[in-house]
């Protein structure tokens, strides 16, 4: 080949290096800034059941979608510039559509590659709940009205905390007005739901309910009574009593006629382990 | 470092063969001149034509896979499943095994994550590294578009062509991986316009597809290529495994009547370098990593110079060939005088 002037091109390389390094420092410490300014919180956005602790989470995440993707009521979505997390990391809002456990399995923690979402709480829950059932049963000869399968997804479900629902102004309630409610559920929103004890998931704005008190958020909790339940705070006025075991996914939220939401759920962070 | 620059640049760094006389030159060997010889050739744009398609064809496939909720090819093109096997994209997965390295996250990695970076990588290895650019890079599609346009602009004289230097990705690769590790965040994947074009098809556009039409407006009326040839990590990443694949295009310098057609259309002309008159240091090249493996050389070479071929293992390593393995002089079978 024609004899090439290596000065020349030693000196164009440096040029375009020292651009490259100064550019790449901008958007490092762009990058690093930008880090910690997650509003989550700020605008109730929820991370899918199983996700780590925020800091962990930013980086275990690969952005792939593959949690969009198996989500049977499509509630994860990937934010965007304006969504206030980190761009591409999935997040449930559940004033539209909250996670209803209704896939079974926490599939959107099965399907992460990376782990962002861990799996594993879930599959140890749901082993430790059905081991004594083995133990007892060796040959998988159980009695009629147990149903391991039905377990374990019952404890899979409790083993994470999204997030804590809350009643943060009374007297939005409808209940504690001592009201009842008549319509469709939800506030307007779309949203679809497999009510506990059904096998059908329902839309909830072509369900039409009808209450003398309005406890919505009781009946359709997936959790059910060791999450919440409607207590009397005083004659004829009643509340949702958000107990222990909430787990944050916000289907009270979800169904919650009144605008604004009189019940929200707020997310819970864990402790970073690696960042 | 200076290693790995002298293996990529191996062939180049040997004596050239001498050029051919006019007489040994294909259309001399068929008895036309240059002119009627170049003027017979139709370019029937084959291998671009089913690259385009294949490329819309997947991620088509990405798309109709979400909106049907069908799991044929589910996810982005940041990590996604084909029938159940994973696949990462390989820049993706070096970011997340810097910071895992750190952290020690890396030991949480599920096994899925390992197949989807072994299988991508295997996978294009054998298909020559950088032909994910050029044959499934959504972006790639735009910017070659993109390309036509900044031609023609150059062309009409309405601006300058800048040309860099192209080693320059190489910091940038190094770069993006430095700041994973310094920054514990995926930093490329916020500016990666592979993973936002390919997202924004699939989920619905968002306000991050800003910077992917700031980028490829730069590289209309800037920068040709900007991107692709000076910055982006991914496709470093597989011209490291391109350099080293079994396949790749074939040059055999017997049928070339140096008229560097190819050269005025590849995407990333350094690669056929070797098309120059008195360029050639074998009898036989095969292009480098850079290459995508986009076959527009292929569909316009008049006297069928390059191909689609393999590479010997001991081609791959440097080795000096033997004169046996020269390629017999062959003329092709009819003059393309007739249209």
């Amino acid at each position: 080949m024609a004899p090439t002037n290596t000065k020349i091109n030693r000196r164009q390389f440096l040029k375009a290096s020292a651009s490259a390094v100064v550019s790449l420092a901008v958007v490092g410490s762009a990058a690093y800034y930008f880090k910690d300014k997650s509003s989550l919180r700020e605008k109730g956005f929820l991370r899918p059941p199983g996700a780590r602790a925020e800091k962990d989470f930013l980086f275990a995440c690969i952005k792939c979608g593959l949690c969009v993707q198996i989500c049977p009521v499509r509630a994860i979505h990937l934010a965007d510039w304006d969504d206030g997390l980190s761009y591409g990391t999935p997040f449930i809002n559940p004033a539209v559509q909250a996670c209803d456990f209704s896939c079974d399995a926490i599939q959107c923690a099965e399907t992460c590659p990376t782990a962002a979402i861990d799996f594993q709480i879930f599959k140890h829950a749901g082993n430790e709940a059905v081991e004594p059932l083995y133990k007892k049963y060796p040959n998988g000869d159980f009695p009629r009205n147990l149903n391991p399968f039905k377990m374990q997804i019952a404890a899979m479900k409790r083993a994470d905390k999204m997030g804590l629902a809350e009643v943060p102004h009374p007297d939005q309630c409808l209940a504690y007005h001592g009201q009842g409610y008549k319509g469709p559920l939800g506030h307007g929103n779309k949203g679809k739901l497999r009510p506990p004890g059904s096998t059908e998931r329902i839309r909830i704005e072509e369900t039409e309910v009808n209450r003398k008190i309005c406890d919505l958020c009781v009946i359709y909790c997936p959790i059910g009574e060791e999450a919440i339940e409607l207590t009397e705070v005083s004659d004829g006025k009643f509340l949702p009593k958000v107990k222990d075991g909430c787990v944050g996914c916000g289907v009270c939220q979800m169904v919650c006629p009144t605008t604004p939401q009189a019940i929200i759920v707020k997310p819970l962070d864990k402790e970073p382990l690696f960042a | 470092m200076s290693f790995l620059y002298d293996f990529i640049t191996r062939d180049k760094k040997r004596k050239p063969l001498p050029p051919k006389d006019r007489s040994n030159l294909p259309f001399a060997r068929l008895g036309f001149s240059f002119k009627e010889w170049h003027d017979g050739h139709v370019n029937k744009h084959k291998w671009r034509n089913r690259r385009w398609a294949f490329l819309i064809f997947i991620n088509l496939l990405f798309i109709i896979s979400f909106a049907f909720d069908l799991s044929i090819l589910e996810g982005s093109l940041s990590g996604s499943r084909l029938i159940g096997i994973y696949l990462m994209d390989p820049f993706n997965s070096s970011q997340e095994l810097v910071i895992g390295s750190r952290t020690g996250y890396i030991a949480l990695l599920t096994t899925n994550f390992w197949i989807g970076f072994f299988v991508i990588m295997t996978f294009y290895w054998l298909l020559g590294g950088r032909a994910f650019c050029s044959w499934v890079c959504p972006y790639h599609f735009f910017a070659e578009m993109g390309e036509r346009v900044h031609n023609y602009i150059v062309k009409k004289k309405k601006i300058r062509e800048k040309t860099y230097d192209i080693t320059v990705k190489y910091v940038f690769w190094a770069g993006f991986l430095l700041l994973a590790f310094l920054t514990k965040e995926l930093v490329f994947e916020n500016l990666n316009p592979v993973g936002i074009l390919s997202r924004s098809l699939i989920y619905g556009p968002g306000l991050a597809l800003i910077w992917v039409v700031a980028l490829l407006l730069y590289e209309v009326f800037g920068i040709k290529r900007f991107w692709c040839r000076y910055v982006c990590p991914i496709g470093t990443t597989y011209s490291f495994i391109g350099d080293v694949s079994p396949v790749g295009v074939k040059f055999e310098l017997d049928k070339c009547g140096y008229c560097t057609d190819c050269q005025d259309v590849c995407l990333v002309p350094h690669e056929l370098w070797f098309v120059k008159k008195g360029a050639a240091t074998k009898e036989v090249h095969f292009t480098g990593g850079d290459c995508t493996k986009c076959g527009l050389c292929i569909d316009i070479c008049y006297g069928e110079a390059l191909s689609f071929g393999f590479k010997a293992p001991s081609y791959i390593l440097g080795s000096v060939e033997e004169k046996k393995e020269l390629h017999p002089l062959e003329v092709p079978d009819k003059p393309k005088k007739e249209k």
